[in-house]
């Protein structure tokens, strides 16, 4: 199956896509559709989601309680599953952005030298 | 782990796929409001998405647990197994389950005989204290102890904690109802301490009640205080009438307690004078001190040896002997020597569930061949190799699984029927059972073998990388070595377990030829009698009595013959005595150790043992107490070459004993057992004795035997006992049985381990033949089309089936070449069940290589056959 080449898609960081989707969720409950598109767009279309393990990470933090998800319905009036944050998701997601923030400085310092970005 | 998501699985994949469709669908309309066509939207969203099953796949197996699931899919596959191929699994479940249940059987045996401790405390403290003595080259293991050597041990041994000697024996208990013989052990105060056994009444025997003089004191058996005294719990302090005397009853012994290997009824304290120290026949028994091996025991014992025999002036007879003791466990003193038997059987059961093993995974490689279509396919589609050799596995595991329980099953009631009716004479019998040790053996056994077979037919098989065209494709010698590799080791493995069989057959043959000394067991009834002192006070008296009983048994109706002797053959009585033949044997050294038996006139006819030479006794011999003696063949060609020459010539009976005339000569007896040697023996005229002092004595305790064809019958055992009785009512007949019973009971190891080696290797050989037909078929089957062709072209039918009766026969000959090698090796472990054959018998060696060659010709032919009818037409057409 051909598929479009995302710009980072490779390189995600492990653990990363569910950090951006708890981030995400800070702002009010959303479906997977929506969640896609606000990392995308938040990241100016430099994180292209893999739709392929959006839904097995909503899955996974869904089974660890961190976010929990209701059936609603949608912009279009259609019966649609929404994910919201739990108070368990929003300790973690603190944790997880000064983790984040520490190792950013931390390969920061290393890379300093080199250009920032690519693209 | 989540069980509740677990058994929701399903419900949750349906609102995932909903909730992935919902995507698409939002995705799909937001394409189409950027301008795309409906259709191409809804494709492009799908790609963005990827692969919706994978996903779904993904998200699925988080909500599983993967041994329930991998269990249920096994559990699955095994109904389905089942369902589609029963004939496969009939035959691999029950090859297994026969394997397995015979091991498993013979395994508890060997277990609750040979490998469980003894029923004692710390059982490995516990030592068997006999001498090893030497007398004119002969060498006796189990010298029992004398006297003056237990007293010795008892005040001087440091190694025991406890010491004591005993002997078992049998007593008249009279007083309320019947008299009654009673088995009895009678011992010294050490013995039953030693055990560590405490009584579940009362006490042990105290040094006061075995020293001379004291009061006479007796313990139960709880079996027997049950059966005389219905548990009577007031018994301690009764007394009870045992061989006329009255015994205080000092305790009771529990009710799972045996005495090494028998279970007396009685317990007697034995009051030793210690006076004679020549008289060896008392077995010892101890319990090592904590940290004391045997050999430091034996050491300590030599050194209480030497001490005492310097004490008692009795050196001379210890270094004349070359007496030396000889304490071991007590555990090789019960077993004996059933633990040889024991050790082959379960090699052979081994071998055989090598067999079996071979077999299966034989069955399960062709299996996995004829699957191999199936397994390119799912390779192609992505299943890994790890995968498929873990469900043949698992296969292996549940095809093995059901064969243990169900041979778990098998050797249940197998260990029934051998505790119910197996040979009597096995040691340690009652503590056979399946206990958790056999089913732990039963499942390593099962494991053993599926991990066995199952990895056999994941190696033999390799994975195929790709779709092959098995149809046309003639198997390449690759795929077929793996089976005959099996197959070599079958036919080798089963020649060892046919002359193994064979051996013990041809054993059993001799041992039926040979000539026991007497004729028609069956018709001779043994019935001992017992005349204690309260009833014959003098000798004279006492001879009277039994010449009066046999009187009265030879008037019963279709009674041949009677005669009486201090044991007849089979009765474990090996008593000897030193005889000295005047003008032949040495003087200066010990003379040889021979059987000693007293007999009565008439004995030798009513056996039906032939006289050679002389005469018999008479008993006018008996009355005018005529020093005499009859002699077997053996002793007589030993001591003057012919036994005719015998007649006249004199023996010294004993040390010092007098010199005693032979009158006659009759053939050998077997009494130890057909397949044991005929011991030399001198038999001396039964009845009053005097010796050289002038003391006299006289045997009490005779056995007696009636030859009739009415023997073992009820109403003919009632008559001997009104005889018996009308001339003493308070005699009582003990060990009422013919020489039959008694000769069969001698020969039931041997025709147990005759039997199971039997199945064993009728067994094996139809696993090696259904083994060489096996692979034979498979050759043919995959051949089918070589054939056809080969045959089109021109070739014989004749010459097809030589070509594959010829490699069965390669195989057999080649199993074969290494079975004979084998055999040669390890039929050393069998040679001493052997009997008049050597463990190299040639004759055995053939005939068993050629039941196996015929087997592996037959098993040839049919698909030899069946190679040589191939259509050619058909094979064309197929193509």
């Amino acid at each position: 199956m051909p598929r479009h080449p995302s710009p980072l898609k490779s390189e995600m960081v492990q653990g990363t896509l569910d950090m951006l989707i708890l981030k995400t969720l800070v702002l009010g409950p959303a479906h997977g559709q929506t969640i896609a598109h606000a990392i995308e767009r938040g990241s100016e279309d430099v994180l292209q989601v893999e739709h392929g393990s959006l839904y097995p990470a909503l899955h996974r933090l869904q089974n660890r309680a961190w976010i929990a998800s209701f059936w609603g319905t949608s912009e279009s009036n259609r019966k649609a599953r929404y994910y919201r944050l739990t108070p368990a998701g929003k300790k973690q997601l603190v944790d997880q952005s000064s983790r984040w923030d520490q190792l950013v400085r931390a390969i920061g310092r290393i890379m300093k030298p080199a250009p920032q970005h690519r693209g | 782990m989540n069980w509740r998501r677990f058994f929701r699985r399903k419900a949750a994949d349906a609102e995932q796929q909903e909730e992935l469709e919902f995507y698409v669908d939002v995705t799909a309309e937001e394409y189409v409001e950027r301008g795309m066509n409906p259709q191409a939207a809804r494709a492009a969203a799908r790609r963005k998405l990827g692969n919706m099953t994978r996903v779904r796949e993904e998200i699925y197996g988080m909500n599983t647990i993967t041994f329930v699931d991998d269990a249920l899919r096994t559990a699955r596959q095994t109904v389905r197994l089942v369902r589609t191929c029963p004939g496969f699994v009939l035959t691999v479940v029950l090859s297994l389950a026969l394997g397995i249940g015979a091991n498993t059987a013979i395994f508890s045996v060997v277990h609750g005989v040979l490998i469980q401790p003894l029923p004692y405390p710390h059982a490995d403290e516990l030592v068997g204290i006999y001498n090893r003595l030497t007398i004119s080259g002969q060498v006796y293991e189990d010298a029992a102890l004398s006297p003056g050597m237990y007293a010795a041990c008892r005040d001087d041994c440091r190694a025991f904690e406890h010491m004591g000697v005993w002997s078992s024996g049998a007593a008249t208990v009279t007083g309320s109802g019947d008299a009654e013989q009673v088995a009895t052990v009678t011992m010294t105060h050490g013995v039953l301490p030693a055990f560590g056994i405490p009584a579940s009444l009362g006490r042990w025997f105290s040094p006061g009640d075995d020293s001379p003089g004291g009061a006479r004191t007796a313990i139960l058996s709880n079996g027997y205080w049950q059966r005389r005294f219905g548990a009577d719990r007031q018994i301690l302090g009764r007394t009870v009438v045992i061989d006329f005397v009255p015994h205080q009853i000092v305790g009771v012994m529990p009710r799972d307690f045996r005495f090494v290997d028998l279970s007396p009824d009685v317990f007697l304290a034995q009051r030793l004078a210690t006076n004679r120290a020549d008289e060896f026949s008392y077995n010892g028994i101890g319990r090592l001190k904590p940290g004391v091996s045997v050999a430091q025991a034996n050491e300590d014992i030599a050194r209480v040896w030497r001490n005492w025999a310097r004490n008692e002036g009795v050196g001379t007879l210890l270094e004349e002997a070359a007496v030396t003791p000889n304490a071991r466990p007590l555990k090789s003193d019960v077993v004996g020597n059933a633990g040889v038997a024991l050790r082959v059987l379960m090699g052979a059961l081994g071998l055989l569930m090598w067999l079996v093993c071979a077999n299966v995974a034989n069955l399960v490689l062709v299996r996995a061949q004829a699957r191999g279509q199936e397994f390119a396919i799912r390779t192609a589609l992505g299943a890994g190799w790890g995968r498929i050799a873990r469900e043949q596995l698992a296969e292996s595991l549940t095809l093995g699984f059901m064969g243990g329980t169900l041979g778990l099953g098998l050797a249940y009631v197998g260990v029934r029927l051998l505790v119910a009716g197996g040979p009597a004479n096995l040691p340690r019998l009652h503590e056979i059972a399946l206990g958790p040790a056999v089913v732990t053996f039963a499942l390593f056994c099962t494991l053993g073998t599926s991990l066995l077979f199952g990895t056999i037919a994941v190696v033999g098989r390799r994975v195929p990388c790709r779709i092959e065209n098995t149809r046309g494709a003639t198997p390449t010698r690759d795929q077929l070595r793996g089976q005959r590799v099996l197959v070599v080791g079958q036919v080798a493995v089963a020649l060892v377990l046919l002359v193994a069989s064979g051996l013990m057959v041809r054993t059993l043959l001799a041992i039926q030829r040979v000539n026991p000394g007497f004729t028609r067991p069956d018709q001779i009834q043994m019935i001992r009698i017992s005349l204690p002192q309260v009833l014959a006070r003098e000798p004279e008296r006492v001879i009277r009595l039994q010449k009066d009983i046999l009187d009265k048994l030879a008037a019963i109706p279709g009674v041949a013959a009677v005669g009486f002797a201090s044991a007849l053959p089979l009765e474990n009585n090996r008593n000897g005595v030193v005889v000295a033949v005047e003008g032949v044997t040495d003087t200066t050294r010990l003379p040889p150790n021979r059987r000693y038996r007293h007999a009565s006139p008439g004995l030798f006819a009513a056996q039906g043992t032939r006289l050679l030479a002389g005469r018999d006794f008479t008993w006018n011999d008996v009355f005018d107490q005529r020093r005499l003696a009859i002699v077997s063949e053996s002793m007589a060609r030993e001591s003057w070459g012919e036994p005719r020459v015998a007649i006249g010539k004199r023996i010294r009976i004993g040390r010092d004993g007098p010199l005693t005339e032979v009158v006659g000569v009759v053939e050998d007896i077997h009494a130890d057992g057909l397949h044991q040697p005929a011991p030399a023996t001198v038999y001396a005229r039964a009845g009053v004795e005097t010796a050289t002092n002038g003391s006299t004595t006289v045997r009490r305790a005779v056995t007696l035997a009636i030859r009739s064809s009415r023997a073992g019958n009820p109403a003919f055992l009632k008559e001997v006992t009104a005889a018996v009785h009308a001339i003493n009512a308070s005699v009582p007949l003990a060990d009422v049985r013919t020489l039959e019973d008694a000769y069969r009971r001698s020969m039931a190891q041997t025709s147990f381990t005759v039997t199971l080696i039997g199945i064993a290797a009728a067994m094996a050989l139809a696993l090696a033949v259904v083994g060489v037909y096996g692979v034979l078929a498979y050759a043919v089957a995959r051949r089918r089309h070589e054939v056809g062709i080969r045959l089109a072209l021109g070739a014989q039918p004749d010459a097809v089936r030589a070509l594959f009766v010829r490699q069965g026969l390669l195989l057999a000959s080649l199993g074969g070449i290494l079975g004979l090698a084998s055999s040669a090796t390890l039929s050393r472990w069998i040679s001493p069940l052997l009997y008049d054959v050597t463990a190299f018998d040639p004759l055995t060696y053939a005939l068993s290589a050629a039941a196996l060659a015929v087997g592996a010709i037959l098993a040839s032919l049919v698909p030899a056959h069946r190679a040589a009818s191939v259509d050619p037409m058909e094979t064309l057409r197929s193509e």
